[in-house]
C-alpha cells in the first residue's frame, strides 16, 4: 500500500509541476488586472492584489470602445466557426456516404493540407483578398477560413464509426441523404461536433496573425489586436489595463469550454461513436 | 402483382463475380428463405432486392416492374438487419415512426399503425425507451415492429434470429410465421440456419458459391436434393453419400453387392459408377443378414435418438439415426435401406440424375 502511495506521489510531482506552470501565467493575468500600478510594480511575485481594485475594468469599458472588440471578434468567430463546421460536417458525410471516382486520391490531397505552413499560404490569400477588395473589411478574415482539413479528417472519423446498416436502414425507409444527415448522422456525432466547434470558436477568437494582417483600421480589430495596443508603445506600460482586456478576452472561451467540458473530454476519450 | 424475378442477374465486384447468373422468382405473399453457407451470396441477393447492391447484369423485376435503378428508398421494402440497425438516439416508439413521418402519414394512423405492431409483439409499454435499455430479444422485436408498420407488400430479413439465444430464437420463428399470416407480405429471408430455413420458408433457395443449387419446398430439398451439395448440406448429419459401381442388376458398395430395385432401372441405366445417397434416418440396423455390411465405429447419443457411425470395409462412414436405445442396435452388423428412400448422383457432377416415375422413366420436374 505504502509504496503504491510512494509511487502516486513520484507520478503527482511532474505533474503538479505541469499544472503549476501552465496556471501561473494567468493567475498573474488575473491578479494583475486586479492590482494598480503601485502594486504591479512593488510586489511583482505577489499573486495576491491587497487591496484589490476594479479600477483597471472601468478604464477598460469607458475609456475604450471595448465593447466593438468584442462585436469584431465575435461576429468573426461566430462565421467562421459556423462555416467550418458546416463545411466539415458536410465533407465529410459525402466522404462516408458517397462513393465516387477518386474519393480516396482527394480524401488524402484534403490530408496534405496539414502539412502546408501557414506562413507559405498566407501571400496568397492577402493577394487574394486584397484583388477582391476585402481588406479591412470582417469576410477578408473570414472567406479563407471557411474550410479546414483537419476539421473535415475528424468528422470523417466520426461518422465512420457509425455503422452502415444504420444509414442504410434509414435509406430503405425512405430517407434522402439530407434526411441521413439531420436525422441520424448529426444527433449521432452530436458530442464530437460540439467540441470541434468549441476548438474552432476558441480556435478562431484568438487568432492573431491573420487579422494583423488583413485588418488596418483600429475600429474593425479584434480582441488580441486591440490588446496588442495596450502591450505596445501606443498604450506605453498600462499593463494593469492589459491585463483586464486579457482576462475579459478569455472569459467567453472560458465559459465555452466548461459549458462543454464534458463532449470535448469524451471526444478526445473515444473519438468516436459506438453503435 | 407484387412478386419478384432474378432474370440472369449478376453481381460483380471489379473482376470477381461473386453471384452467378440468377434466374427465378418469388411469388406474392410467399415466405422465401434465402439459405447457404457464409460467403455464398445470400446476403448480396438480398441486398440486391434492397437496392443497397447495384445489379452488375440482367434485370430484377419488382411486381413486374424493372428495378434496377430504383432507389432503395422508393422500392417499398422493408427490412430487418441482422444487428437490427435500430437509432440508438430515438425511442422505441420513434424509431417504428421514423419511415411513417417520412411518408408523411398523419399522425393518427401512425399512431394506429405503432400501436397495432407493439401489440402483436408484445412491446406495449416499452415506446420511450432508448434501443440500449432493451434485451437482445426485445430489440430485435423493435426492429419486426418498425418493418411491419410500413405495410410493405416486401419484407427481407438478413438473419434476423443469429444475435439470440436458442430458446428466443424458437419463440421468434413462431412469431415470424404468425406475422406473415397477419400482412401476407411477399417474405424473403436469409439465413446460414438449416432448421430456421425449413421451420420457416414455404420454398427453400439453395445457394453456394454465388450459384442458385436448388429451388423448392423444404420436403423436396430435403427428400429430393438436386445435388450433393444440397443433399450434404442439410440434415444434421447429412445425407449418407456413398459410391457404387453399378454392373448388370446389381450395385457394389464397399465390399457389398446388392441387387438393384427394378424400379430404378431405366433411371440408372447406362451408368457404371453412381453415388448413393441415404438420409440417416432411412438406413435400417441389421443385426442379421444387412445388404451393407459395417461396423459400428462411434456412437452419440442426443437424448431423443442416437447417431451410430458405421464404418464399412473400404474405410466410407455411413450416419444412421436410431431411436433404438437396445445393446442390440449398437452391435448392428450394418445397414439395409429401401431403394424408395434413396437418391441417386451422378457421379462425376453430383447432379440428382431423377427418380423412377410408375410409368418407369424418370423424373426431373423438381429440378426446373
Amino acid at each position: 500500500m505504502r509504496t503504491k502511495l510512494d509511487k502516486n506521489i513520484l507520478w503527482h510531482l511532474p505533474l503538479i509541476l505541469a499544472v503549476f506552470l501552465q496556471l501561473w501565467p494567468i493567475i498573474f493575468m488575473a491578479s494583475t488586472s486586479f492590482k494598480d500600478m503601485d502594486q504591479i510594480f512593488t510586489s511583482t511575485l505577489n499573486p495576491l492584489p491587497f487591496p484589490p481594485t476594479l479600477n483597471n475594468y472601468v478604464a477598460v469599458l469607458e475609456d475604450f470602445p471595448f465593447l466593438t472588440y468584442v462585436y469584431n471578434t465575435f461576429f468573426i468567430a461566430t462565421l467562421v466557426t459556423v462555416c467550418k463546421i458546416a463545411t466539415s460536417v458536410l465533407a465529410a458525410f459525402a466522404f462516408v456516404y458517397y462513393e465516387f471516382k477518386g474519393k480516396e486520391t482527394i480524401f488524402n490531397f484534403m490530408l496534405l493540407t496539414f502539412f502546408i505552413p501557414i506562413t507559405v499560404l498566407i501571400m496568397p490569400n492577402y493577394l487574394l483578398m486584397s484583388k477582391l477588395g476585402l481588406l479591412n473589411t470582417p469576410w477578408g478574415v473570414i472567406l479563407p477560413q471557411i474550410a479546414d482539413g483537419m476539421g473535415i479528417f475528424l468528422m470523417r472519423q466520426t461518422i465512420r464509426g457509425i455503422p452502415k446498416p444504420l444509414l442504410e436502414a434509414a435509406l430503405l425507409e425512405g430517407a434522402g441523404a439530407f434526411g441521413i444527415l439531420t436525422k441520424v448522422v448529426l444527433p449521432l456525432i452530436k458530442p464530437s461536433a460540439i467540441a470541434v466547434t468549441i476548438f474552432f470558436f476558441i480556435n478562431s477568437w484568438n487568432e492573431y496573425f491573420w487579422p494583423l494582417l488583413v485588418l488596418q483600421d483600429k475600429e474593425n480589430y479584434t480582441l488580441p489586436l486591440a490588446l496588442q495596443m495596450f502591450i505596445s508603445a501606443e498604450g506605453g506600460s498600462e499593463w494593469g489595463i492589459a491585463m483586464a482586456v486579457a482576462m475579459l478576452t478569455s472569459l467567453l472561451p472560458l465559459l465555452l469550454y466548461l459549458l462543454c467540458q464534458k463532449y470535448i473530454l469524451s471526444t478526445f476519450m473515444q473519438s468516436g461513436v459506438k453503435g | 402483382m407484387k412478386n419478384i424475378e432474378f432474370k440472369a442477374v449478376k453481381k460483380k465486384y471489379d473482376e470477381t463475380t461473386v453471384i452467378q447468373e440468377l434466374n427465378f422468382s418469388i411469388k406474392e405473399g410467399e415466405r422465401l428463405v434465402l439459405l447457404g453457407p457464409s460467403g455464398c451470396g445470400k446476403t448480396t441477393t438480398l441486398r440486391m432486392i434492397a437496392g443497397l447492391e447495384e445489379i452488375s447484369e440482367g434485370q430484377l423485376l419488382m411486381g413486374g416492374t424493372v428495378v434496377n435503378s430504383v432507389a432503395p428508398g422508393k422500392r417499398n421494402i422493408a427490412m430487418v438487419f441482422q444487428n437490427y440497425a435500430l437509432f440508438p438516439h430515438l425511442s422505441v416508439w420513434e424509431n417504428i415512426t421514423f419511415g411513417l413521418k417520412i411518408q408523411k402519414l398523419t399522425e393518427q394512423e401512425m399512431a394506429k399503425r405503432a400501436k397495432e405492431a407493439l401489440e402483436i409483439l408484445n412491446l406495449t409499454g416499452y415506446e420511450n425507451r432508448k434501443p440500449k435499455e432493451l434485451s437482445g430479444g426485445q430489440k430485435q422485436r423493435v426492429a419486426l415492429c418498425r418493418a411491419i408498420v410500413k405495410q410493405s407488400p416486401y419484407f427481407l430479413l438478413d438473419e434476423p434470429l443469429s444475435n439470440l439465444d436458442a430458446q428466443l430464437r424458437q419463440q421468434a420463428r413462431t412469431e415470424l410465421v404468425k406475422l406473415h399470416e397477419i400482412y401476407k407480405p411477399t417474405m424473403i429471408y436469409v439465413t446460414h440456419d438449416q432448421v430456421e430455413a425449413m421451420t420457416i420458408a414455404q420454398r427453400i433457395a439453395i445457394m453456394n458459391k454465388g450459384e442458385l443449387q436448388q429451388i423448392d419446398t423444404p420436403e423436396n430439398i430435403y427428400h429430393r436434393p438436386a445435388n450433393t451439395f444440397v443433399a450434404s448440406f442439410i440434415g444434421t448429419p447429412p445425407m449418407n453419400l456413398l459410391s457404387a459401381h453399378v454392373r448388370d442388376h446389381w450395385i457394389f458398395i464397399g465390399d457389398a453387392c446388392v441387387p438393384l430395385d427394378a424400379s430404378w432401372d431405366k433411371v440408372i441405366a447406362g451408368r457404371s459408377r453412381i453415388t448413393l445417397g441415404i438420409r440417416p434416418e432411412k438406413c435400417l440396423l441389421a443385426a442379421e443378414k444387412p445388404m451393407v455390411p459395417a461396423e459400428v465405429s462411434y456412437v452419440e447419443n442426443l437424448g431423443s435418438q442416437r447417431t451410430l457411425r458405421l464404418t464399412l470395409k473400404n474405410q466410407e462412414n455411413v450416419f444412421v439415426s436410431t431411436k433404438d436405445f437396445t445393446q442390440a442396435a449398437a452391435s448392428t452388423k450394418g445397414f439395409s435401406f429401401r431403394w424408395e428412400d434413396v437418391s441417386v448422383f451422378d457421379y462425376k457432377t453430383g447432379i440428382n440424375i431423377g427418380y423412377p416415375t410408375k410409368e418407369g422413366g424418370k423424373n426431373h420436374e423438381i429440378f426446373n
